[in-house]
């Protein structure tokens, strides 16, 4: 159990923050498709900024006292870093689309295509070779919370609650909860937030109402690009060894899916990225999954063909599709450029 | 606010563009200060007789010759470069022989990563060959295709074929300037798996590359099994091996990977061989959260952290070097068309046995070596026809076939 719930974090809260990100692009009224570019952007930088500080030897001193503290500190810089330059990266997408008023389809796509070519590009000239890596040992020994951090020797046990979400996890995981709480309530329940959806539903409207709707989608994509940025470097953190190859196995467009499965609503995004998590989890490691804990691996025992665990989460998320699409509504004046003169 | 954004925007590109060429500038200095003459920079000039390089790291990995040609060209397999493992380890063997005699050497990459063509790799080949190459390593049975066409177009080349078998053209002649070489890895992985048993873990896993599509990767396989059967015979136990080919068929790191071998390590494995290039990474990750271990493949990867309890090496660098001196004094007829198969008899397979490499607590390096003894002199025999492997009824090991 413990297991399959970590093993779901590390899947559905890169996909949820990253599938917040495009909420946050399309309700100022902006299609943000370049999500997968923007996840393999940030990745990058935030490998390439852990990869130089290691260089400079910051945090030798806290590594070889295995202060943890300094250590998580670390981490969080590097997310902030992704998430800086994310939105950097983001402002071609809202240039193009909000001064340029460009279809924002093929701006996104543009950043798509652009993003892991400019990437590999410059791993090849820092590392000369196609995986930018860490410089020196591995994800989990610098970043990961362990239980010797809580003075817990090697055979003590921590109880469920302590194994499961303070034992071999990463603070990355918990602060991107947070940020997806605080940000889907600025969302919902601030002026800012109102004003901010208003752009992407009736920008004409709430031009009139003096709200600058340029500005207001420049803030929309970019806090989009900061965090997919962000969820970028959190994908490679906790699940490729803090690495970046200008990849990211296609979680930024897994989220544009979970954007729209989870209708555009903070809430039902976090249900559906979870839900989709757990079965590409269970997918994995069917064969060794022991859910109650009594050594009986169940899914294995059923004698199910592997290739149906594959196929699950695709098919749940057709099936609730099915169910849920009919309610299921775009803001509606994504993807328009907003004109002053149209009325 | 257009102004403003025009104006950061510039400034990305101007940072950017700067970004490039400090790196640029790094590199080209780095070169000609170094290993260009076979000489290194701390070391004296003159310094033939000073002692040759040892350490494969020290030598950089792009040198840039004055006349743009390179003698000595290595036509990478898929994966990195860096791979810690089967391209980096035959590299160093280029690198280790080319900084030794004062050669001039480059490695090429077949364009499309993971999905190269025969096209790809013969583009390779051919640009090693204009680009001046005496002698073209290639890695990866993968070549065969496109070396057997560069091979027949420049009959006057030796290349040096790693992990694959002779070459013959259309008409049935062997191509006798293919020098094939490959490594009895069942032995490797025998002597990794009998080591892991013996030292008391009990419930095992193998995770290899290639999708169960690659030669040396299911000799490796199949000999760990028959080293973790014969050490359980002895101990007179039953091991439990998880056995899996899922998610490594490009020899790639994934989350489903780290996903499946956490969930291995969760449900009581205790030990992974690793056995496939940059899959170590998503494996090590699994390991290293789950307070685990891994055995590394090909190279001594101890380096990578403590959960690397050994490593079934082959020796790529000494095979390479000991070729491209077939090449140099013009022995190259010796071992050009045939095959070589370099096992334990030859010291080219094993485990590290340095003492920060051997991390076994009961096992020892004595043990160790009496086993390999009997692998030389032909009293323990290792089946390398991996065909066998499905049918083989295991004495001792309950096999788990992930699939």
């Amino acid at each position: 159990m413990t297991f399959l719930i970590q093993q779901t974090m590390l899947y559905a809260i890169p996909l949820m923050v990253v599938a917040l990100a495009g909420v946050f692009a399309e309700r100022s009224g902006i299609i943000n498709l370049a999500l997968e570019g923007i996840m393999i952007f940030g990745a990058f930088i935030g490998v390439l900024f852990v990869n130089l500080v290691q260089q400079a030897g910051v945090f030798d001193a806290a590594y070889a006292q295995d202060n943890w503290i300094a250590l998580q500190g670390f981490e969080l810089l590097a997310m902030a870093v992704s998430a800086l330059m994310g939105g950097v990266f983001s402002l071609l997408l809202s240039f193009a689309s909000v001064n340029l008023k460009a279809d924002q389809t093929i701006g996104g796509t543009a950043l798509n295509l652009m993003a892991p070519a400019l990437v590999l590009f410059f791993i090849r000239i820092i590392a000369s070779q196609n995986t930018l890596q860490m410089a020196t040992g591995n994800a989990a020994s610098w970043f990961m919370i362990q239980k010797s951090d809580f003075g817990y020797g090697r055979n003590e046990e921590m109880g469920f609650l302590g194994s499961t979400f303070l034992d071999r996890t990463y603070l990355a995981t918990y602060v991107c909860i947070l940020i997806f709480v605080l940000l889907a309530i600025l969302l919902y329940k601030t002026r800012f937030g109102l004003r901010l959806r208003s752009c992407g539903e009736n920008p004409q409207a709430a031009d009139s109402l003096g709200i600058n709707v340029y500005k207001m989608r420049y803030i929309g994509t970019t806090i989009s690009g900061a965090l997919a940025g962000m969820g970028g470097f959190v994908y490679a953190l906790t699940t490729a060894n803090c690495t970046a190859n200008g990849d990211v196995a296609g979680f930024g467009f897994l989220a544009l899916a979970v954007m729209i499965f989870g209708n555009w609503k903070p809430l039902n995004i976090a249900g559906a990225s979870l839900l989709f998590g757990l079965f590409k989890c269970i997918a994995a490691s069917y064969s060794s999954l022991d859910i109650n804990g009594d050594g009986v691996f169940l899914l294995n025992e059923l004698g199910i063909s592997s290739h149906f665990y594959r196929m699950l989460p695709y098919l749940i998320t057709l099936a609730v599709l099915a169910f849920t699409s009919k309610r299921s509504r775009a803001p509606k004046a994504e993807g328009i450029p907003y004109d002053k003169g149209q009325r | 606010m257009k102004k403003l954004v025009a104006l950061l925007l510039a400034m990305i590109m101007a940072l950017s563009l700067a970004a490039c060429n400090s790196n640029d500038a790094s590199q080209s200095a780095d070169p000609s200060a170094d290993a260009s003459e076979g000489t290194q920079s701390g070391e004296p000039a003159n310094s033939g007789s000073a002692g040759e390089i040892t350490d494969p790291d020290s030598i950089d990995d792009d040198m840039r010759s004055e006349d743009g040609t390179y003698q000595v060209a290595f036509v990478t397999d898929v994966g990195d470069l860096k791979d810690k493992s089967f391209n980096q380890g035959t590299y160093d063997g280029v690198k280790l022989y080319a900084a030794n005699n004062g050669l001039s050497y480059k490695y090429y990459r077949p364009a499309n990563n993971s999905e190269a063509t025969d096209e790809d790799r013969y583009n390779a080949m051919r640009t090693a060959v204009e680009g001046g190459a005496e002698v073209v390593v290639c890695a990866g049975y993968l070549q065969e295709a496109a070396l057997r066409r560069a091979a027949m177009e420049f009959p006057d080349v030796p290349f040096i074929f790693i992990d694959g078998n002779p070459l013959s053209d259309e008409a049935g002649n062997p191509l006798t300037n293919v020098a094939a070489i490959s490594f009895q890895e069942e032995q490797a992985g025998y002597l990794a798996g009998y080591a892991a048993v013996m030292d008391g873990f009990t419930s095992l896993g193998f995770s290899g590359g290639g999708g169960g599509n690659n030669d040396a990767c299911n000799r490796f396989g199949y000999g760990y099994l028959q080293g973790i059967n014969a050490a359980a015979a002895e101990l007179d136990t039953t091991v439990d091996v998880n056995f899996s080919w899922l998610y490594g068929a490009d020899f790639q790191a994934s989350t489903d990977l780290q996903t499946m071998i956490s969930g291995w390590y969760a449900s009581g494995t205790e030990v992974v061989f690793a056995c496939g290039g940059a899959m170590f990474n998503s494996i090590s990750n699994a390991a290293a959260t789950n307070s685990k271990y891994v055995i590394g493949v090909d190279v001594d990867q101890s380096g990578e952290g403590d959960f690397v309890i050994t490593s079934a090496m082959k020796s790529l660098a000494d095979a390479v070097q000991w070729a491209l001196g077939h090449v140099y004094d013009e022995t190259f007829t010796q071992i050009g068309g045939q095959a070589t198969k370099l096992g334990a008899a030859e010291d080219a397979v094993g485990l590290p046995t340095s003492d920060e490499a051997w991390r076994f607590e009961t096992y020892t390096v004595e043990q160790y070596e009496q086993l390999y003894q009997q692998l030389v002199d032909g009293t323990v025999v290792v089946d390398a026809n991996f065909a066998n492997q499905a049918n083989t009824q295991w004495t001792n090991l309950n096999l788990n076939m992930v699939e």
